[in-house]
């Protein structure tokens, strides 16, 4: 389960004030899917950003199952984002170091797990780049980084998924194919899924879809069941 | 542990050759340390480490004089009494000339004389050439061992004869090394021979320079024993010393420059460690989206942290042990460079303990210089991959750094501490290095400043290029710190060589001698003289001359039992030679007190004493010195502290009497000419002058000129090696600052070519910014270079110093060249790359 209650964020820029969030408060229960979209500079990434612990809110609380993030060390939300939390960026993020096969095991090596290996292998077939495992990822398509990039995310089997724009740096062909496996991996893992969009098509598709404008929840059509059903 | 494990091991695997200039840095650091302190070491090792053997006794009893028969009966006396003498021995030694009595041979040379008697040596041993231990036999009957060098010099073979004094000799072995090892400097090669022919040579009749020595062994400490020894003999000019208090002011020497030696390689060290914090700072920067993800992902700072501190570790190492290697390939240089100045059986191999040492030193200077950039990583917010914004909080005062910082300074203190042995010495190096570096720092914040006022240059390249050394980001001033520093040593060095150059051509010096002769016999100075002016067409100058030694000053005995006068033993129980005469020589002049009037009759003997000798044994115009000549005691009152111009000198008395006191004095002459003839007539003279009068001593002036030149250029080369080490590390830092900096050239770059600018345009910007910048560090560097030049020669080595604009010229452009081809060489590929990458990357 996860709680906002009032999560206001307000950034300095120049000298003025800008509030990206405003009074923002919902609760998702466990295992729903959850489409968040809005014009940009809405505030959607923010919201994200703060129910991973990325960053703080000015005020208001954020929950996640009993533990208030808001009120937890850094190391502390470290924690929770590698026990609870899988992330998918609009570009990645993948640490250009490390091969393929590397990015996926570096969640499972923090929380220290036994037989990464094996695992690894697992999430790199589920995705369908059991050869291209050794290679960095600037050598790897977009379509092919995100790929990894969510096997990355389900590593640690979190129960929660946010995804920033995963299909934004990626083609129509590529962005569905990524957005598929998102959904598969969702209902197979039952996880919470919150996925940040711009793109009406995929929002439609999510079991209940929130809407923001100008940093407030303008819209959330709480209990509409997914058009797949 | 596993995942801080296994994320260093692909860090290095992925990030070592951004990191290769940390390693290098580091590397070359240790590599100083390392080889200064093993080649000190090694040096240490042979050249008289072991006092005992050198000595070849447990203690010794010297006089410059014949043992008084008074002097020998306290002397027997007192070790008649102890029960820990072994063994006794006599030696003496002195200078002489020794020639082939081969007619046909005309060489000649200086030597250094040893009489011996059975047992010899009493401790420590004695190999020939040939592997054979020494044996008494070889020298029975008029036998000589020489030093191998000896027999190339005077062109002769084992079996050949030596005339020495009045006798002669058979060469019956040689050796390379004597008991002890080398030691010291000396002007001619050893020659030992029965005591009993020595005195039977004639060499030590109305000679100077003779020293005797009663040696003893003893079965346990021989310290009382030395001090009663000392006491009894208080006043007289026999001396006592003990292989033990030899061996304490030896290995204090020694230690005394290894330690700062070892600083100077702890300089190189630390401007590596200047290196290593750029490289972490940047590196810290460039890996700012990969610390962020993986906080995304879970790890907490801390690890993270762990990770590139373990990192660091492990390229400090690997960088360190890379430095030992270095170290033993400086060495090897070493060798090849100076392997005439070195003792021949010295070792070129680094010395473990060392190794470990800067093993050590390279590993904890890594960590104390990348702790504060690596602490940077505790505020890279996972949040800048959503949003790409500086760290907001940067100028919040944050405690943590600040407490790192103190512990690095700290460390670093502690390290400085640890090289030189002793904490003021390491202070003030820090210190030191603070205020050098402070001043850099602040001469390249002053002319960057003074540049951007003359922005208004009509060049639109010089403009860009001056607009570049401020781009954001720059490394302008720490370049300038760098490469000013290791600039500013070298040319130190160089301006301090063509002044040490200088005060060293005697050409310069009209009034120097080009051949002394002493120990000249009243009744041989007529003839000789005539044979002289004959053989030169110049008359000889004469100056009689009396050998003395200071018993008392001021009625007080010298009392050699503190330690402090005891180092100073050397020059104040020295013998010295004295003259008398009733005027001032030209280059002379009174400080303090007054010159006595010639004719004037006075029944007190009165002296003239030079400055430094004044300022040693402290004394004032008024003061009386009492000197023992040749067992007489003569008190003469001070009448005067007189200074010498030693750049203008034929003789250089340090004390000088009144006419009167020392006429009727045993004294021998000393002969001095000034023109130079050609070396084969000036080998004839001497051969000539020999031949008639045995007894007599020359010494050619070009000689030892040339000794001193070969040790002037060594001691030049050898600090210019150091210092070169020095630029090297300034430039490595510039190469790594380049590199940090590229990232942002290549997109002014791509921005500049798609507004237009041709490659010739942006080649002549990047020529100019590092020409410039070369410019300014050569000028910096000069500058505080000609002003340490004048400190260190003005009152540290108390000689002439001349400003050379030559060198000073040559110092701003090579550095700017140096700059300019090393900055231009790490950024040309810049000018070649296409622009449209670029701006798709960014």
């Amino acid at each position: 389960m996860i709680k906002l209650t009032n999560v206001t964020k307000t950034v300095r820029s120049g000298t003025e004030d800008l509030t990206i969030l405003n009074q923002v408060s919902f609760n998702i229960p466990d295992g729903e899917f959850v489409a968040v979209t809005g014009a940009s500079g809405s505030g959607k990434s923010t919201l994200l950003g703060l129910i991973a612990g990325l960053d703080a809110p000015s005020s208001g609380g954020i929950f996640i199952d009993e533990d208030e993030i808001t009120a937890m060390s850094e190391d502390g939300l470290a924690r929770i984002r590698s026990e609870k939390i899988g992330f998918i960026f609009q570009s990645f993020h993948l640490i250009p170091s490390l091969t393929a096969y590397e990015n996926i095991l570096i969640p499972m090596e923090i929380l220290g797990l036994p037989n990464v290996a094996e695992r690894a292998a697992s999430l790199l077939d589920q995705v369908d780049l059991t050869n291209r495992g050794h290679h960095y990822p600037s050598e790897l398509s977009g379509g092919e980084q995100q790929r990894i990039a969510i096997a990355r995310a389900f590593a640690n089997s979190p129960k929660i998924l946010l995804a920033d724009e995963p299909t934004g740096n990626l083609d129509t062909k590529n962005g569905q194919h990524i957005f598929d496996l998102m959904k598969d991996l969702h209902r197979q893992n039952d996880v919470t899924l919150i996925l940040v969009t711009h793109d009406a098509t995929l929002a439609a598709q999510a079991q209940r879809q929130i809407i923001l404008t100008d940093g407030r929840v303008s819209s959330d059509d709480n209990g509409r069941q997914t058009r797949e059903g | 542990m596993r995942f801080i494990f296994n994320l260093t091991r692909r860090e290095i695997r992925s990030s070592w050759r951004r990191l290769l200039f940390f390693f290098l840095c580091i590397a070359l650091g240790v590599g100083s340390v390392v080889a200064l302190r093993s080649l000190i070491k090694n040096l240490t090792q042979v050249v008289g480490n072991d006092a005992r053997a050198l000595m070849t006794a447990d203690f010794e009893v010297t006089s410059t004089n014949d043992f008084s028969p008074t002097d020998l009966s306290t002397i027997e006396g007192i070790i008649g009494r102890s029960a820990i003498v072994e063994a006794r021995n006599e030696t003496i030694t002195t200078s002489s000339m020794a020639r082939p009595v081969d007619p046909q041979n005309e060489s000649l040379e200086f030597i250094d004389l040893k009489g011996v008697e059975p047992p010899f040596p009493l401790v420590g041993s004695f190999s020939l050439s040939t592997g054979d231990p020494f044996d008494f036999k070889l020298l029975e009957n008029s036998g000589a061992v020489i030093a191998k060098i000896l027999l190339e010099e005077l062109k002769v073979r084992i079996g050949d004869r030596l005339k020495i004094g009045e006798n002669e000799f058979e060469i019956r072995g040689t050796f390379d090394e004597e008991p002890g090892g080398t030691s010291g400097f000396r002007l001619g090669g050893r020659i030992f021979v029965e005591k009993k022919a020595f005195d039977n040579a004639g060499i030590t009749q109305n000679k100077s320079r003779v020293r005797r020595r009663i040696l003893y062994r003893t079965s346990d400490n021989p310290t009382e024993l030395v001090k009663e020894l000392r006491d009894a003999l208080k006043g007289t000019t026999v001396q006592v010393n003990s292989y033990r208090e030899q061996q304490e002011n030896l290995s204090e020497q020694f230690e005394r420059t290894e330690n700062y030696l070892s600083l100077t390689g702890l300089l190189i060290l630390v401007l590596g460690g200047v290196g290593v914090w750029n490289v972490a700072r940047a590196f810290v920067e460039q890996k700012r989206k990969t610390i962020a993800i993986l906080k995304c992902l879970g790890a907490g700072g801390t690890r993270i942290i762990t990770v590139y501190l373990l990192q660091i570790l492990v390229l400090g190492f690997v960088g360190s042990l890379f430095g030992v290697a270095l170290a033993q390939a400086g060495l090897w240089v070493a060798r090849m460079q100076f392997v005439d100045a070195m003792p021949a059986k010295m070792s070129y191999a680094v010395n473990i303990p060392t190794a470990w040492q800067g093993i050590i030193l390279g590993v904890l200077i890594s960590l104390l210089f990348s702790a504060l950039p690596l602490l940077q990583i505790r505020t890279i917010k996972p949040k800048l991959l959503l949003r790409d914004e500086n760290n907001e909080n940067i100028s919040k005062l944050d405690w943590v750094k600040w407490l790192f910082g103190l512990g690095s300074l700290a460390g670093l203190l502690g390290l400085a501490v640890w090289q030189a042995g002793s904490l003021k010495v390491g202070a003030f190096f820090l210190g030191g290095l603070a205020a050098t570096g402070l001043v850099l720092y602040t001469s390249a914040a002053i002319l960057t400043w003074l540049l951007r006022k003359l922005k208004s240059f009509s060049s639109f390249s010089i403009r860009q290029a001056v607009n570049s050394l401020y781009r954001p980001g720059n490394q302008t001033r720490i370049i300038l710190l760098a490469v000013g520093l290791g600039a500013f040593v070298v040319i130190t060095v160089q301006i301090m060589q063509t002044n040490l150059v200088r005060e060293f051509d005697f050409s310069r010096n009209r009034r120097l001698p080009s051949m002394i002769f002493v120990d000249i016999q009243k009744s041989q100075i007529a003839e000789l003289a005539q044979i002289i002016e004959q053989r030169t067409g110049e008359k000889p100058d004469e100056t009689p001359t009396v050998r003395a030694r200071i018993s008392f000053v001021n009625g007080e005995p010298i009392d050699y039992q503190q330690r402090a006068v005891r180092q100073q033993q050397g020059q104040i129980g020295r013998e010295f030679a004295i003259t008398y005469r009733d005027r001032l020589e030209e280059n002379e002049t009174i400080v303090d007190g007054n010159w006595w009037a010639a004719n004037q009759k006075n029944e007190i003997p009165e002296v003239s004493v030079e400055t430094g000798m004044a300022e040693t044994i402290n004394i004032l115009p008024g003061d009386s010195i009492t000197f023992d000549i040749s067992g007489r005691r003569v008190t003469a009152r001070v009448a005067n502290i007189r200074k010498i111009d030693v750049r203008n000198a034929r003789t250089a008395f340090v004390f000088v009497f009144k006419p009167g006191a020392l006429d009727k004095a045993p004294q021998s002459f000393a002969v001095t000419i000034l023109k130079h003839v050609a070396a084969t007539d000036r080998q004839r003279l001497q051969r000539e002058i020999l031949d008639k009068f045995p007894n007599v001593q020359i010494f050619d002036v070009a000689d030892i000129i040339a000794a001193v030149n070969r040790l002037v250029n060594n001691f030049v080369i050898a600090i210019s090696f150091v210092g070169s080490f020095v630029l090297l590390s300034g430039i490595l830092i510039l190469i790594g600052s380049v590199a940090l900096t590229k990232s942002q050239r290549v997109y002014e770059n791509a921005i500049l070519k798609t507004l237009g600018a041709k490659r010739m345009t942006l080649a002549t910007i990047l020529f100019a910014e590092y020409g410039l910048l070369g410019l300014l560090a050569g000028l910096i560097a000069t500058g505080f270079a000609v002003s340490l030049s004048y400190v260190v020669a003005k009152y540290l080595m108390r000689i002439d110093w001349e400003f050379d604009p030559l060198v000073a010229l040559a110092g701003v452009f090579v550095t700017a060249f140096l700059v300019t081809l090393v900055g231009v060489a790490a950024s040309f590929d810049v000018l070649f790359r296409k622009p449209l990458a670029t701006l798709r990357s960014q």
